[in-house]
């Protein structure tokens, strides 16, 4: 199935609706990222995914609020995540190291030895921040604006830009990235 | 460090007011240590963006099995040996099978009635050739052959002391393959 492929269940329980299938192709690789980078597994992020868009649709039928449909979905997403990270005490991916060689295959010998080590910086900066910091991060970097953040993680919006700003300069200053 | 530097990231995000936005763009032409921040800012951004990428990618992308590579290297091991080491044939030892000697049963039939009208097979013949001794002797075999030959002397046909005196003689029995007594013949 390609990345943009809408899966069968989802069309036929939002005939009608075809504002949530352009959200499907437009937010599931977002939202896809982020709950990889959470630490969920593939299968895992995939059905996540899959079941916050029916959430939608749900949702949407039951004329629920339509404002701020992305904070919604990721809001979704991130609550049915942690509910299974802590079914399976599971935590922050850990850095794929082992991994790194597919990412660079197309890349001459000496990008990829400085792509690999400028990415184990960076995982060994992200291990130091704290969990809020690496999901105000991790949402940041899925275009979602401070208010959603704040909104999909439950705290204030000057508290997220001031975690964002803490984490953006550890990673800057302890990590020489 | 001055004012500005903790509305960077802010500003960065689009995040800032339009006011407070202008200000900071006006700060940051002339402060060189802010535009030395908003670089350090923006790589960790871009860095950090492809390191989710890279995350992503890696954890979506399709697993091989770990039994694949081991079955293909064990295929091509075979292979290899199988192309060093050619298959050796086996040439069974030159003795008559119990089929041979059956098809060669039909053969004295044949000699035993040359006016038959139809040919024997080229098979036949050629099996013939191929197991000659013992289509010979086949041939040269006679139904009536005597099979076997007992000679029993006279002494061992009475008791002990039974014998009476002055005879002394053997007795050859002739048997026939077919199991009947072909000739009794007595001699000295």
């Amino acid at each position: 199935m390609s990345d943009d492929s809408v899966p069968l269940a989802l069309p036929l329980l939002a005939a009608g609706t075809s504002e949530v299938t352009t959200l499907y192709r437009e937010l599931r690789k977002p939202l896809l990222r982020y709950l990889v980078c959470l630490g969920l597994t593939s299968d895992e992020a995939q059905d996540v995914v899959q079941d916050a868009f029916l959430s939608l649709q749900r949702h949407l039928a039951s004329d629920g609020t339509q404002e701020n449909i992305r904070g919604w979905l990721f809001r979704v997403a991130h609550n049915q995540a942690r509910n299974r990270q802590t079914s399976y005490h599971r935590r922050f991916s850990e850095p794929l190291d082992g991994e790194m060689d597919f990412l660079t295959d197309d890349a001459t010998p000496e990008q990829a030895v400085l792509e690999k080590e400028k990415f184990r910086r960076l995982a060994t900066g992200i291990r130091m921040l704290t969990e809020s910091e690496r999901e105000c991060l991790l949402l940041r970097a899925g275009g979602l604006r401070y208010r959603e953040i704040g909104e999909v993680l439950g705290i204030a919006t000057s508290t997220v830009g001031d975690t964002v700003e803490r984490a953006i300069k550890k990673l800057a200053e302890k990590c020489d990235v | 460090m001055c004012d500005v530097q903790p509305k960077l990231i802010a500003w960065l995000d689009r995040e800032l007011s339009a006011e407070k936005a202008a200000g900071v763009e006006r700060h940051i032409e002339r402060c060189e240590e802010c535009r030395s921040r908003q670089a350090a800012y923006e790589q960790v951004d871009e860095t950090f963006d492809a390191y989710c990428d890279a995350v992503m990618a890696a954890k979506l992308r399709p697993r091989i099995p770990r039994w694949v590579p081991v079955l293909a290297s064990a295929m091509v091991a075979a292979g290899a040996l199988f192309l060093i080491f050619p298959r050796t044939r086996v040439e069974p030892p030159p003795v008559l099978t119990p089929t041979i000697a059956a098809a060669s049963v039909p053969v004295p039939v044949f000699v035993q009635t040359p006016s038959a009208q139809e040919p024997a097979p080229r098979k036949t013949i050629r099996k013939r050739r191929v197991v000659a001794p013992m289509q010979v002797q086949a041939a040269n075999w006679q139904p009536t052959e005597t099979a076997v030959q007992i000679a029993i002397p006279a002494e061992a046909m009475f008791a002990p002391g039974a014998m009476p005196k002055g005879m002394n003689f053997i007795a050859e029995l002739s048997i026939a393959p077919d199991g009947s007594v072909k000739q009794i013949r007595l001699r000295q």
